[in-house]
């Protein structure tokens, strides 16, 4: 089709089941529609979204010779690639296609006002037709992937995704910023369910990686940049300790950067005493026939823990999370070291002993005597050190007695936060992050791995707190979302992109320091020097269109003329003929 | 002779096309190997398609998944075998043969359109067991408006062979004596992702199900709150239509209970607890609503900020108890219980116009004969033991066998989604090494 042809349009009104047709008069909107200008066909559907709706689309095109469409059905961040996708198959170039929501955006917040939801409606499908008759076909690119995938971290979830990725038969480059591999995991004396040392889980996979031949290993080393974009980023690795750098091109890359223990300063009495310790700490003692009391090296005969230390605290920044792995793995350590201790005692809140055998860890616990103790959390347990010596009070809920311990080592289920450098990191990979401190994924429910970077996935706890056996099953799972990015070989690109107007741009490099992206850049070779856009960087946001005094740039697919369009159909919809009068 | 082991390396059989099987299917897929993906049911979509909201963001279930579903089906390297069951497999690692009988549908999938007419004119209706069988359904039918793919299918123990559909389809796509058929592949790997079915809630007596029409098990509230439901998401009583002011949810019904053979937590119930709670606030704000439960396991990503919201914004009341016999009001239907609340000791004598059971999980029906015919060990519950949870966790007895979504463990959607594309990984591994991985 070309940009001259006078445009028909066609209009699909969804009922969505009920969900839109429930408020809004559905079969109203599609007829009003029908008489607005260049729209040639308009109807209206169950379901746009289904096969049938799809099918419907593809026909009309056809059918009516239409060359742009309008669905009114839900949001586009839920439908507009599926609907692009249809327009395609039916022959149109993606970008002739225009969604309207009249679904979050009306049925769902009118839901007591139907027939006024009715009237926005139409005033919506008004001015996106009015946009639709305005919009431009828009090319297509692809690039090529480098086949070479970037792992940073060099914990569990970093030597699983390591190794998958190069056991599938592509190279990979693993960064971890201390001088070992292994992360936390190597450290820690006892795992669950199974009984093993965490050295033994990773010693062999660590071995694994350093003997592939197509792993390259930077230890005691950070990524400091990261240009470029999906399939193509440049990555520069600098040794914490040499200072030197290295430059690597890769076309995938994988997040497992995981957690620190919280240290619990002002919890507990935890700076009070060596025999207040994080889990983390009991963990990574060496391991011994008695359990030695850090303060004067005697054998241990009571033991206590407390649960959810710096997890579930409503209200507390990046402490409302629940650590997930905590009530496993203190339950799995109460039952092992109460065989060399006399008395165990647990303070929870809640027992969350949810994975599979774990549920048999905490009934053991308790045949063995481990009492288990639930406190409020309004009324959190007090602890205080005297002369060396740790005493706890707390108000057991169940029994409503205010109850006294004197442990000679307390243990605090600390949480799971993230690294440090988290925010560093965030920033290099242009990553988000949830209230939990730790990334956001593309989506928390059906696309956990990947980002909103396109290239860049997160596994392990990166992604959220959670145990080592399901970081395992994460870093495969983002492997293979590496792995078929590399194996495709090439990957389409955003297209709808700034684009300069070397004619009317007076090179004040306004948009240069106004885009956030580094997309935007002077290309010297043009006389005189002009802006210019690298498009496999641009996310399309506009600031430096808006930020150009000389209105040289243009945002394809958000025209001015477009925008226009539309505020003119909201605000004279007379002037369009076959409007509706009002 | 021909080296048939070739395609056998470049093909993977996914059995259960729910999320986790589809996930698995599409990560093979995008890598290059070409997908078999066999469902039971004559559509995609599993368990996923018949939730109303999900937790902990409230996304619309059947909205976020129908890309999904229109993504696996028009992939160039997924062949889908909707309504077929494995019948055979013979074979190890890399070389496979699988038997797989499709089910007779008694309508041509290359021909229908899903337009519908067929089911328009069909005079047979039964109990839709899409919504729980709350609703009806025609005998020649979709299992729900997004079905990929979107072709009808003849319930053969429902029609009367009256022959109204055939008459109408304009395609001639309905064949009323069409037969099973068999079809044999050749693959390298089989990924089981099965799924899971719900706890019978039955066989607790004590809750009274079955009995009592107001109590309800939560699948069964998912449809009735749902727009697409049999009642277009009016949540009402099932005994007299009126919406109901006090609403109870009992957790742990079937999960973590040695003396019902299901030791072992859920994972998901106490989620889908407080988030049908919330939905149920959301229906109707005046509406008292109170969880009933053992521990609120609230550990995945968002999820302890979700409960904390149904506490503190959608006003959710929490009682930790288990609940005693329910007695059901002869005349209001009303339903009443003692439970003791355990955090203050008081025992507290409720009555609710609702109840609704919040069983837990078990593995598919279908899981026990797979594995048998697999020679997979299986948990006393009947789950699939995997090789090892820090070094094999998608690995079987059967090294061309590997396991995802709920098929080796109860599982929520994020966890089902990431085993999907890690056994895709484990799958393109073992076959892109030739089997020697």
């Amino acid at each position: 089709m070309t940009e001259s042809e006078e445009p028909r349009i066609g209009v699909f009104v969804c009922h969505c089941g009920h969900n839109i047709a429930g408020t809004v008069d559905v079969e109203r909107v599609a007829k009003v529609a029908a008489t607005f200008p260049h729209v040639v066909f308009s109807t209206d559907e169950m379901f746009m979204c289904s096969d049938s709706g799809q099918q419907l689309i593809r026909d009309k095109i056809k059918e009516h010779g239409l060359n742009r469409v309008v669905v009114a059905s839900c949001s586009p961040r839920m439908h507009e690639p599926t609907f692009r996708r249809v327009v395609e198959e039916g022959g149109l170039n993606r970008y002739l296609y225009e969604q309207v929501n009249l679904r979050e955006h009306v049925s769902w917040c009118h839901m007591h006002e139907p027939e006024a939801a009715t009237e926005k409606a139409i005033d919506l499908v008004r001015m996106s037709v009015a946009r639709a008759a305005r919009l431009e076909s828009i090319p297509v690119k692809t690039v090529q992937v480098t086949p070479r995938a970037l792992v940073v971290g060099g914990g569990i979830a970093g030597l699983r995704a390591a190794l998958d990725i190069a056991d599938r038969g592509f190279e990979v480059v693993l960064v971890e910023k201390r001088p070992q591999l292994g992360g936390h995991v190597i450290h820690w004396t006892h795992m669950f369910p199974a009984d093993r040392s965490g050295r033994e889980v990773v010693s062999p996979m660590i071995d694994e990686v350093m003997d592939h031949d197509l792993i390259t290993v930077y230890t005691d080393s950070k990524v400091t940049a990261l240009d470029g974009y999906i399939g193509n980023f440049d990555i520069t690795i600098k040794s914490n300790k040499t200072g030197e750098e290295h430059k690597v091109k890769v076309g995938a890359v994988i997040v497992a950067t995981g957690f620190e223990p919280f240290k619990p300063i002002g919890y507990y009495a935890y700076e009070d005493s060596p025999d207040i310790m994080t889990l983390a700490e009991l963990q990574e003692m060496p391991p011994s026939d008695e359990l030695l009391r850090p303060s004067d090296g005697k054998p241990a005969k009571k033991l206590a823990f407390i649960g959810c230390v710096g997890s579930r605290e409503p209200g507390v920044k990046g402490h409302e999370h629940c650590s997930r792995y905590c009530c496993s793995a203190v339950a799995k350590a109460a039952s092992d070291l109460k065989d060399r201790v006399d008395e165990v005692v647990v303070l929870y809140q809640d027992v969350r002993t949810y994975g599979r055998g774990h549920e048999e860890i905490h009934r053991l616990a308790r045949e063995k005597r481990v009492i288990f103790s639930k406190y409020n959390p309004d009324e959190r347990p007090e602890v205080w050190v005297k002369r060396g010596k740790i005493t706890m009070r707390w108000r057991d809920v169940l029994a409503d007695d205010l109850l006294e311990f004197k442990p000679d080592i307390l243990v605090l289920a600390s949480a799971m936060v993230p690294p440090e450098d988290v925010e560093e990191i965030a920033k290099i990979f242009s990553l988000t992050r949830s209230s939990d401190g730790f990334f956001n994924p593309e989506h928390i429910k059906l696309a956990p791995l990947t980002t909103h970077t396109a290239g860049i996935m997160i596994a392990g706890v990166a992604q959220a707190a959670k145990n080592a056996s399901e970081t395992v099953v994460d870093a495969s799972g983002a492997a293979a979302k590496a792995a078929a990015l590399l194996a495709r070989g090439e990957v389409e690109i955003e297209s709808t992109v700034a684009s300069v107007n070397p004619d009317v741009c007076s090179s004040c490099h306004t948009c240069i320091t106004a885009c956030p992206y580094g997309a935007m850049s002077i290309d010297e070779s043009h006389d005189p020097p002009v802006a210019h856009v690298t498009e496999a960087k641009c996310h399309g946001c506009g600031t430096c269109a808006a930020g150009c005094p000389s209105g040289a740039i243009t945002m394809l697919h958000s025209t001015d003329d477009q925008i226009l369009s539309m505020v003119e159909a909201l605000l004279m919809p007379a002037q369009m003929s076959g409007g509706e009068a009002r | 002779m021909v080296d048939t082991n070739n395609d056998a390396l470049k093909s993977i059989l996914v059995v259960g096309g729910g999320v986790a099987g589809m996930q698995a299917a599409l990560d093979a897929a995008n890598q290059g190997y070409r997908v078999y993906l066999v469902e039971k049911n004559p559509s995609i979509g599993g368990r996923m398609a018949a939730l109303d909201k999900t937790f902990p963001t409230l996304d619309c279930s059947a909205c976020i998944l129908t890309p999904r579903l229109s993504e696996v089906a028009r992939h160039p390297n997924i062949e889908l075998l909707t309504y077929s069951e494995v019948e055979h497999v013979q074979g190890t690692l890399g070389d496979m043969r699988v038997r797989v009988r499709r089910k007779a549908r008694f309508v041509d999938e290359t021909k229908c359109s899903g337009c519908g007419d067929c089911a328009r004119e069909c005079p047979v209706e039964v109990p839709n067991e899409f919504d729980e069988g709350l609703g009806f359904r025609k005998a020649i039918y979709v299992m729900f408006p997004q079905s990929t793919p979107n072709v009808y299918t003849i319930d053969s123990s429902a029609c009367i062979r009256c022959k109204r559909c055939v008459r109408v389809c304009e395609r001639g796509a309905i064949d009323l004596d069409m037969q099973d058929s068999t079809v044999e592949l050749h693959v390298g790997v089989i990924i089981l992702s099965t799924g899971y079915r719900l706890f019978d809630v039955r066989k607790y007596p004590r809750y009274g199900y079955g009995r009592y029409p107001n109590v309800i098990t939560a699948m069964e509230f998912e449809r009735l709150i749902n727009a697409a439901g049999p009642t277009n998401g009016h949540l009402i009583r099932l005994t007299d239509g009126a919406v109901p002011k006090r609403i109870a949810f009992i957790q742990c019904v079937g999960a973590r209970d040695v003396k019902k053979g299901v030791p072992n937590c859920s994972r998901v119930c106490c989620m889908y607890g407080v988030k049908n709670a919330v939905m149920a606030r959301e229906h109707d704000p005046d509406a008292e609503v109170s969880v009933y439960y053992a521990d609120i396991r609230a550990f995945g990503k968002g999820f302890e900020e979700f409960y904390e919201m149904a506490r503190s914004r959608f006003g959710v009341n929490f009682v930790k108890g288990r609940v005693g016999e329910i007695i059901e009001d002869p005349e209001t239907q009303n339903l009443r219980f003692e439970v003791e609340d355990t955090l203050s000791g008081r025992i507290l004598n409720v009555e609710h116009d609702l109840v609704v059971l919040c069983p837990g999980l078990q593995p598919a029906d279908d899981l026990h004969r797979l594995a048998e015919m697999l020679g997979l060990r299986t948990s006393e519950d009947g789950y699939v033991e995997i090789r090892d949870a820090l070094t094999a966790p998608l690995e079987t007895d059967h090294p061309g066998v590997l396991v995802c979504g709920c098929a080796d463990g109860p599982k929520d959607i994020p966890d089902s989604v990431t085993a999907g594309s890690a056994a895709a990984m484990r799958a393109t591994i073992l076959l892109s090494s030739g089997g020697a991985k």
